[in-house]
């Protein structure tokens, strides 16, 4: 699904370095201080977002409708008169939703596929593979359009197609750790042991690819968002009155001449949140040195 | 040679038999009777059942997926639930838009990063460097459609120079039609550029750093004649291949493009028809999409293994 981290992850390496000694939250402050504040933000929005709209999300007032921002509403009105900030903190919350759906499908699905097929080798290894190649860059919206026509549009049906979507960039990466830590000491030691191969791969192989799969989880969190919003958008995902992104810029779309701030501010913040996860997975990556630089 | 011809081609008819059962499959076992949707709410049993044989619906499922793949074959998509128009003739009339904003977009995103790509792997260090990755990375991070709608305000309600949807089919008037396509070509090019700069200056910067490229150094080759001779063909081969897997990026993309500026393309026709639940319009929408998709990569992968032999023996 997402074109990043095929670039940033094709050498992953197994074995986290140096960088370990300093902590991961104090790396992240000195190498990424822009990423870490604008999840810091979206995530604090997404979890406190209903506690701190100052208005309704869905109540429509429409002697206030498309108002620039002003004192009472600090980024104005849309065209049925509902606050913009409380209606993007709302959103926020449903963003937040879609990167979970979407990591938890992609992550589990993909990781265990790569983490079999690479673990395992052999026949296993290539029926994966072929799987996993076909699905590889396969067009995520195809795939939306089939799962929403066969249930119906709403945010988890369409993030069950972009998890989807997402489950070749996890199993990628996960069958290239497995396949680098086979024939490794420990690995070997545990095999001597008499410990089971499935059983090897999850207590021995697993632990050792959670930094590799969290930097994939960042750039594909970055993607489901903007998935969301672009499904919202064409009306597949999230349904009106509901907040989200892609509803709120599909709103913004039949207003564009006269309140165009409102499609501006909300792609304003979704694209910072964006940014935030994209520069994130950036930083995860120089953390654990799988950085193409 | 041959037989890795023939692989690839099995591939894609494989490929292409998952996506059609898959299309068949989820629609058809989709909730809403179509023949209850299409007489409306006020139609009686009867009136359904009979509209419902009309259409071959009462049917078993694998029956019908053999039936509708037989047709499929012969080129008969089906007739759509709402219209009747035969799903081909739709999918005929949509298929140019598509195709020529599509292209139009590649060709100049292509264009575009290729240089952009080599000029940031061949000077890493200069002062204009990290604000431009830095440009590639917000680049990559904006939402695709958003900039649509930024690029109809300005262009079209503040400063009243481009229309703000719409086509010119190409045989009406050409300039007309590439009016209709600049701010929906704009649109896609931002959004497939970022990440194939991006991809270009990682695949330039590896082939730098090969032996082969420190050998010529010491033979006294200057950076000019490296990058001509070293590393723009070995990264344009890298990338070609990556162009293939941008293609769903390149074909979701269209599609929400198609939606914004209201290009009758196919991503509307399959759009509304999934809001319609118009069944055989979304199987011929999404069938002859993942066809265009797996014909494209089998012909990237040819063409790679012609250019680049070390792919056909792996």
């Amino acid at each position: 699904m997402t074109e990043l981290s095929s670039t940033t992850a094709s050498t992953p390496s197994a074995v986290p370095a140096r960088r370990r000694r300093q902590g991961l939250v104090s790396y992240l402050a000195r190498r990424s201080p822009l990423a870490l504040l604008l999840v810091s933000l979206f995530l604090f929005a997404a979890l406190f977002g209903p506690l701190l709209a100052p208005h309704s999300m869905t109540d429509t007032d429409l002697s206030q409708a498309n108002l620039a921002p002003n004192a009472g509403y600090w980024l104005g009105t849309d065209a049925l008169g509902r606050d913009v900030l409380s209606r993007l903190l709302g959103s926020a919350g449903v963003a937040a939703q879609a990167m979970l759906i979407v990591v938890a499908i992609g992550g589990v699905l993909g990781a265990g596929l790569g983490l079999v097929a690479g673990g395992l080798g052999g026949i296993t290894d290539l029926v994966v593979s072929r799987v996993t190649e076909i699905l590889q860059g396969f067009p995520t919206i195809l795939i939306a359009i089939v799962i929403v026509a066969l249930l119906s549009p709403s945010l988890t049906n369409a993030m069950i197609a972009v998890g989807l979507a997402a489950v070749p960039d996890f199993a990628r990466i996960a069958r290239s750790v497995a396949i680098q830590l086979r024939d490794r000491e420990f690995i070997q030691a545990a095999r001597g042991l008499g410990l089971s191969e499935i059983r090897i791969l999850l207590t021995e192989t697993l632990p050792n690819m959670i930094g590799p799969l969290i930097i994939i989880a960042s750039f594909d969190g970055a993607q489901a968002i903007m998935w969301e919003a672009a499904l919202s958008f064409l009306g597949l995902g999230v349904q009106p009155p509901a907040p989200s992104f892609g509803s709120m810029l599909r709103d913004a779309q039949n207003y564009l001449n006269i309140n165009p701030w409102l499609a501006i501010t909300v792609g304003v913040v979704v694209s910072a949140i964006i940014l935030g996860l994209n520069l994130l997975g950036d930083a995860l990556s120089d953390f654990y040195e799988m950085s193409e630089r | 040679m041959a037989g890795y011809i023939f692989g690839r081609i099995v591939g894609g008819f494989v490929t292409l038999f998952c996506v059609s059962a898959l299309a068949f499959f989820a629609t058809a076992l989709a909730p809403g009777n179509p023949a209850a949707v299409l007489l409306g709410t006020m139609a009686s049993p009867e009136r359904v059942e009979a509209v419902n044989k009309l259409m071959g619906l009462d049917q078993p499922l694998p029956v019908r997926y053999g039936i509708w793949l037989r047709e499929v074959v012969q080129g008969n998509l089906g007739a759509s639930n709402l219209s009747f128009r035969p799903v081909a003739g739709l999918i005929g009339a949509a298929l140019p838009a598509t195709l020529e904003l599509a292209a139009l977009s590649l060709i100049l995103a292509v264009l575009i990063s290729i240089p952009l790509g080599l000029l940031l792997a061949q000077h890493p260090n200069r002062w204009w460097t990290r604000p431009l990755s830095g440009f590639v990375t917000l680049g990559i991070s904006v939402p695709g459609f958003w900039v649509g709608l930024l690029l109809i305000v300005v262009f079209s309600v503040w400063l009243h120079i481009l229309p703000s949807g719409g086509f010119v089919p190409i045989n009406r008037n050409l300039g007309g039609n590439l009016r209709s396509l600049i701010l929906p070509t704009l649109t896609l090019v931002i959004y497939l550029t970022p990440s194939l700069v991006r991809f270009v200056r990682v695949a330039a910067a590896t082939v730098l750093r090969e032996d082969y490229v420190d050998t010529a150094r010491a033979k006294g080759a200057g950076l000019g004649r490296i990058m001509l001779h070293h590393v723009v063909p070995n990264t344009l081969i890298s990338t070609l291949t990556y162009i293939g897997l941008q293609l769903g990026l390149l074909i979701s993309g269209a599609i929400i493009v198609e939606i914004i500026f209201a290009i009758p393309g196919i991503g509307r026709l399959g759009m509304s028809a999934v809001l319609n639940r118009d069944y055989p319009v979304i199987q011929g929408v999404v069938l002859v999409a993942a066809a265009g998709y797996v014909l494209v990569n089998l012909l990237v992968d040819l063409a790679y293994s012609l250019i680049d032999p070390r792919v056909r023996v792996r």
